[in-house]
């Protein structure tokens, strides 16, 4: 069929998929942030054997493929007797590799500017966690917002493999319509055309809260593309 | 423990597959990568552009979906296994990153240095040749060891074209034997090691070819 | 009888903006063999940009630079070949960080002149140890001082055999007591005839050494002359004024 015709019966659908990719994408975030931000102040501040535990963790994860472990939660902890469901899967392993790499990019932000303020924070006679509160954790934020704002784009990204365990987000959607239409070229073009339209837009708007938000001349290094 | 006596050795039938996909993957990426980010360089206005364009779109989209695109299109050309039509693809994907930096180790030579190669006669190609691609090396190696580490966990997702990788028989492996936390955990210790060995590897030749005093 | 003196640079009327900004206004100059001629004048007035365009590091917008009678304006002219023979000493140096002492050195003339290695590298040490730094061979521009990377520098431009040399505030980056060592050298290349073309606010070295001192402000050739003539009695009240000041600074 024409592709006009077909993008009328399919785009609705590809919406609803979009949704849940927007729906794991969003709360894997969550689940790196609350994870990634308290690691990367464990790694800097916290004792010893804490941060030999979390730099584990964290090395941990980022040698490992995402989709491993996926699998490895959603395919392996049956077997222990924890059977999850494919979304509880999808957020607690997206969710802890996100909180991996988070950690990282809030470590850099909070050492480089650790050293100056802690100092100027206790020269006026903060405690230490005054300090990491008040003057730390503020700057830290901000200054990672680029690197945070990649993250978003890396975890829509990354969110496409949950298909694989029968999530439905739009790679699903998509393969659900070329087994019904046997269309794969428009399909995938289709499917394709939306990914780089809403991480096109995506990128405008992070680009416009970094400009608003950030402090100038201050940069994190980045997951990798 | 016993299983394991089994497992391991089941697993490891696919690692050589897992280190041929990422060799060519990341041989075609830097091949073309590096010819990117020259023409980005060096190539002029328009080129520079289009070729952005390319490499943006490449960035944007997920690797699977890429993967799934380049195979079915290729297999409607050409008859490549899924051997090949899974590398091509991670390699494709790879060097529209490698690209990047690429294009940023060279961009991070400071422009005296193009200026005085000139200025003793030395025309453009060499001088890229002979003293930019040299010092631009060195910049690139670490973020070339992150990418190398990321397309060595990519070489899972070819898994979906049935190419007989180790994470391809882990999970044969546990749909038989009914062991699938014990495969999916030696999956990812393999990846593991490979993941480190790899940047280990590179930190020590970055090492060893450090300019002295730079 | 009357000696002519062989023409080595000539430039007609150069112009070249930036942007806005109008930086050489028509710049007409012609220098001769042996002429050791230092360009100076306020920052930002095309002291360096008319340096570069000698060489066509950066293209005027008009008319020409003729170097030992070739147009280098002219696009048919092998610019690469003319460059083998027009020497330029940057500010900021721009060693090949990656290579030795040596191997800078050696890299236009293996590479360009497709010297044999080993030809190559006797004349590298020669040059080198003109500008006294033999024992530095082996030394990356990292482990070098920055007299000793300008003097690097220096050989590098040498042991091409140019016709002219040009100098791009040599030593505008170096720490006071390194200075000297650099001065040192472009005295002795002087006093060898080479032809030399300086920007430089060292009017101590254009004093001792210079045949014409060329006063430029605002992309114009405000007024040139013998040192002499330049340091003690210019023609026009800018001239002396500015001249006075780096006089008294040096």
């Amino acid at each position: 069929m024409d592709l006009w015709t077909y993008l009328q019966i399919a785009l609705p659908r590809i919406w609803g998929g979009l949704i849940i990719t927007f729906q794991v994408s969003g709360v894997c975030l969550l689940i790196g942030l609350l994870i990634g931000f308290p690691a990367a102040l464990a790694r800097v501040y916290g004792p010893k054997w804490l941060r030999w535990l979390v730099t584990g963790y964290i090395e941990i994860i980022r040698g490992t493929p995402v989709l491993v472990q996926l699998f490895l939660i959603y395919y392996g902890l049956p077997q222990f007797g924890i059977t999850l469901s494919a979304y509880m899967s999808a957020y607690i392993a997206i969710g802890m590799n996100s909180g991996a790499y988070q950690a990282e990019y809030f470590r850099g932000a909070i050492q480089a500017i650790s050293g100056g303020q802690m100092m100027a924070a206790r020269s006026i006679g903060m405690t230490p966690l005054q300090a990491i509160r008040h003057v730390i954790i503020p700057q830290a934020f901000r200054f990672a917002i680029p690197a945070w704002s990649n993250e978003v784009v890396a975890m829509i990204k990354i969110s496409s493999i949950v298909y694989l365990i029968a999530v439905p987000e739009m790679l699903y959607i998509a393969k659900e319509l070329m087994a019904k239409y046997y269309n794969p070229f428009q399909t995938y073009f289709t499917v394709g055309a939306v990914y780089l339209i809403i991480i096109g837009i995506l990128t405008i708007l992070l680009n416009r809260l970094e400009q608003a938000l950030v402090i100038p001349g201050m940069d994190v290094a980045k997951r990798g593309g | 423990m016993e299983e394991l006596r089994v497992l391991v050795p089941y697993i490891l039938r696919g690692l050589s597959v897992t280190l041929e996909v990422t060799g060519v993957a990341l041989g075609i990426g830097l091949f073309f990568g590096a010819i990117l980010a020259i023409l980005r360089v060096y190539g002029g206005d328009i080129l520079s552009r289009i070729l952005t364009v390319y490499t943006s779109i490449l960035r944007a989209l997920p690797h699977i979906l890429l993967l799934l695109v380049i195979y079915f299109l290729i297999a409607r050309i050409v008859n490549l296994s899924p051997f090949w039509a899974g590398s091509l693809s991670l390699g494709i994907i790879s060097s529209a990153y490698q690209a990047e930096i690429i294009r940023g180790a060279i961009l991070a030579v400071p422009r005296g240095q193009m200026m005085a190669a000139r200025s003793i006669g030395m025309p453009r190609f060499k001088a890229i040749l002979k003293v930019i691609l040299p010092q631009a090396f060195r910049h690139a190696i670490p973020p070339w060891s992150n990418e190398a580490a990321i397309v060595i966990k990519d070489s899972s997702l070819v898994y979906v074209l049935g190419v007989p990788e180790i994470l391809r028989q882990a999970q044969y492996y546990s749909a038989r034997e009914y062991q699938p936390f014990l495969a999916y955990v030696t999956v990812a210790v393999i990846y593991f090691l490979l993941t480190f060995t790899t940047n280990r590897g590179l930190d020590a030749l970055e090492k060893r070819i450090r300019i002295p005093g730079f | 009888m009357p000696q002519t003196k062989k023409e080595i640079v000539k430039v007609e009327d150069l112009h070249k903006r930036y942007g806005k900004e109008e930086v050489l206004r028509g710049i007409s100059m012609e220098v001769d063999e042996g002429e050791v001629v230092i360009l100076v004048g306020p920052s930002g007035t095309g002291k360096s940009t008319l340096l570069r365009c000698i060489n066509q590091l950066t293209r005027p917008d008009s008319k020409k630079v003729w170097v030992n009678g070739i147009d280098l304006t002219n696009p048919k002219t092998d610019i690469d070949k003319a460059r083998q023979h027009i020497g330029m000493v940057f500010q900021d140096f721009n060693l090949f960080n990656h290579l030795t002492a040596l191997d800078n050195v050696m890299l236009g003339l293996t590479q360009v002149l497709n010297m044999d290695k080993e030809t190559a590298r006797q004349k590298a040490m020669a040059e080198l140890d003109r500008v006294g730094l033999c024992n530095k061979f082996m030394n990356y521009p990292g482990q070098l001082s920055g007299g000793q990377k300008q003097r690097v520098a220096i050989a590098r431009s040498l042991a091409m055999e140019p016709i002219v040399m040009l100098f791009d505030e040599p030593t505008s980056a170096l720490d006071p007591e390194l200075i000297g060592e650099v001065l040192v050298v472009m005295k002795d290349l002087a006093m060898a005839g080479m032809t030399m073309i300086c920007v430089t606010h060292e009017i101590g070295f254009a004093r001792d050494v210079s045949t014409r001192i060329v006063f430029m402000e605002h992309g114009d050739i405000v007024e040139q002359g013998t040192p002499k003539k330049m340091l003690s009695n210019p023609d026009l009240p800018r001239t002396k004024q500015f001249l006075g000041k780096i006089s008294d600074l040096h």
